[in-house]
């Protein structure tokens, strides 16, 4: 396994000359958002940033994907492919609780039954550049309860770690070595990996969430029917921010759009807590209020994601406890169902 | 403002005792420092929950109306002489009164449904601003004392002022007073730079049509449809939203940019003279769409054209939804 350091003024250069090879995505400052964007020429990604506003998935699982073209002909219908080969690219900058979410969806996209051909295409020709976290980025962070850790390299090809005036480069895959030209030959040793281990553990101890994620599967399988589930959601606007910015959220609607005799057919984000979610073709809905939609959302990242996969559906980024406009905080559901 | 969270508890707990209110929607603490969020009261012992601050952001008017009519839904299941009346005890500062009176204009609920809790307000926390102010630095722990936000970040201690944090809606509102109430709590307070409302607006008006246009565009861009906004509101009530209505379909579901606005203008018309300018989709909007300049041109454009302001009277319903001979019309012929 390669290792090289680099001086950490180069970095953004470094990425920016990437984006001249490659697409490469990476964390840029849109007025007040830190968000993941297509880097175009001559612009440079953030180096120094808490987390972005948007989860990577994005890139992998867009909100709006064309999955093929039909036309309407006197002699039927003709099909076409989607929106051709995926090109060879670089996600820079996730943190590791994202490059982690990576490989909780790899379980659901690229699973022995089932295959999807959109996001697999496009993760196999992606690299994933990953900085750790020297400390945890927000005080609601809570990795570390969920399996993951501020250095962890899960999903990760090439890991970043801030040491002093440097960063320590280490390629921890054979796809991330393809990127060893960009990181000049200054070769770090066995020091800068046990600075590294040191860093990574002490961000851990910093990190100031804990909560009792893995101990509340027993709870949930034999609590479907339980008065705790009408107590969550009564304040909840049904708006789809934690779905839509969570790095582990999957849910989609597919949807025939067309012009004339020309048409797409699109795959778009849908989130579990939306109305129409589930809504049936004779106007029944199985989950009627926001109170069934909140058990599901629960229950699919705690308990259905662990039978189905073995592996708890959430990452402990945190997004969803800042950015819910009414401040519906998982870390207490959970803590909440661990008393139940 | 102590004095007035002491009281309102008080009375809440003796409303809810005594049987006049079934629950009562209020502010309690959130999790997070500086916050507060929605909450929903029906034991007397947790009105003890209830804080009145500068953080309570929702507009709860629109709670009133979930409440009110999932009751309604639930009793559809109970013989009609069992059925019972539920009344819903809302905290309410002025902005939240105009969208309860624009409830009661569109006939949506009884009066006697709903019990207001009138709370003086002086405005809320702008979060977006609080976060701009420290440079986008996470909160660690803070407290609001003599009209400051006393925050500590990562690097460090911060005082910020509350005046320039406070939201843009709070800080020229002209109806920051309960419009009405069964209980009124605390002193009425002092107003607010009314006369500075149309200042944002009255500039961008100014503006060529092509940047406009592009201000629109650039705005709209940031919409990731998750319909924070609308369900935020107290004035997207609508049991299904045309964005929703799928025979036919009128408005795509995907990313396309015109499919986003066209979601967004419909939502503005249909706020016409039915806009309180109480932030509520400014402050859940993930991703900081600025909606309220263009909701408050349409605020202006009732004004001027309709003399009309949103939900101030029982008896002024909304220009779209009522007829006079003498409206004006100039408009349509020369726009």
């Amino acid at each position: 396994m390669e290792k090289r350091l680099i001086k950490k003024d180069t970095l953004a250069d470094i990425i920016a000359k990437m984006a001249g090879d490659v697409l490469v995505y990476a964390p840029v400052k849109e007025e007040d958002n830190v968000l993941f964007k297509v880097l175009e020429a001559g612009m440079k990604p953030l180096t120094r940033y808490a987390n972005t506003k948007n989860a990577p998935k994005n890139f992998f699982f867009p909100h709006t994907e064309q999955m093929m073209k039909f036309t309407r002909t006197e002699k039927g219908a003709v099909f076409a492919g989607g929106e051709g080969k995926s090109p060879e690219a670089v996600l820079f900058g996730a943190r590791p609780c994202d490059a982690r979410s990576f490989v909780l969806l790899d379980m659901l996209f690229d699973q022995d039954k089932y295959k999807d051909p959109f996001y697999i295409e496009k993760r196999a020709a992606t690299t994933i550049i990953a900085l750790n976290c020297v400390h945890p980025p927000y005080s609601t962070c809570f990795c570390t309860s969920v399996g993951g850790s501020p250095t962890s390299s899960d999903g990760v090809d090439v890991a970043l770690t801030e040491l002093g005036e440097d960063y320590l480069v280490e390629f921890l895959t054979s796809k991330g070595e393809k990127l060893l030209k960009y990181f000049g030959d200054v070769k770090a040793g066995d020091a800068e990996v046990n600075q590294r281990v040191q860093i990574g553990e002490q961000a851990a101890r910093e990190i100031k969430s804990h909560i009792p994620a893995a101990e509340i599967k027993p709870i949930l399988d034999v609590n479907f029917e339980h008065p705790y589930w009408a107590t969550i959601h009564q304040r909840c606007l049904a708006c789809g921010t934690c779905t839509f910015l969570c790095p582990t959220c999957h849910c989609f609607d597919i949807s025939d759009e067309t012009k004339g005799a020309d048409g797409v057919r699109i795959r778009n984000w849908d989130s579990c807590m939306f109305p129409l979610f589930t809504m049936e073709t004779s106007g029944h809905n199985p989950r009627p209020t926001q109170k069934e939609r909140w058990r599901q959302r629960v229950m699919h990242k705690f308990k259905y994601y662990v039978d189905n996969f073995g592996a708890i559906a959430c990452v402990g980024c945190g997004r969803c406890v800042m950015y819910c406009p009414v401040n519906i905080d998982i870390r207490k559901i959970v803590e909440d169902i661990s008393r139940l | 403002m102590e004095n007035v969270q002491k009281k309102l508890r008080e009375e809440a707990k003796n409303l809810l005792e005594e049987g006049k209110v079934d629950v009562i929607v209020g502010y309690e603490q959130g999790t997070l420092p500086l916050t507060a969020t929605p909450c929903f009261i029906s034991d007397p012992l947790e009105a003890e929950k209830l804080v009145w601050n500068a953080f309570c952001v929702q507009n709860l008017a629109k709670y009133v109306h979930d409440v009110i009519f999932l009751h309604r839904e639930s009793q559809k299941r109970v013989k009609p002489e069992d059925r019972k009346k539920k009344v819903v005890g809302v905290v309410a500062r002025g902005c939240t009164t105009r969208s309860l009176l624009i409830h009661l204009q569109e006939r949506q609920y009884d009066r006697s449904e709903v019990f207001v809790i009138g709370v003086p307000c002086t405005g809320y926390v702008d979060k977006k601003k609080q976060s701009a102010l420290l440079e986008g630095e996470e909160v660690l722990e803070g407290v609001l004392a003599n009209s400051e936000l006393q925050v500590k970040t990562a690097s460090g201690d911060r005082k910020v002022a509350l005046a320039e944090v406070l939201a843009d809606n709070c800080l020229t509102c002209r109806f920051n007073n309960p419009l009405i109430s069964d209980l009124m709590i605390g002193e009425a307070a002092p107003p607010m730079d009314a006369d500075r409302e149309f200042e944002a607006v009255d500039a961008f008006e100014k503006l060529p049509i092509e940047e406009r246009w592009a201000y629109f565009t650039k705005e709209m861009a940031k919409c990731i449809r998750c319909y924070a906004c609308r369900n935020a509101c107290p004035s997207c009530y609508c049991k299904i939203c045309f964005v929703e209505q799928t025979q036919p379909r009128w408005v795509g579901i995907g990313e396309d940019e015109t499919d986003t606005q066209v979601f967004q203008l419909m939502r503005l018309y249909h706020m016409v003279g039915r806009c309180v300018d109480c932030g509520s989709c400014i402050a859940v909007c993930p991703m900081g769409v600025d909606l309220r300049k263009f909701l408050k041109k349409l605020d202006k454009d009732d004004l001027e054209m309709f003399d009309h302001r949103a939900g101030t009277s029982l008896d002024s319903p909304a220009p779209l939804s009522t007829y006079r001979e003498n409206d004006r019309e100039d408009f349509i012929f020369n726009p």
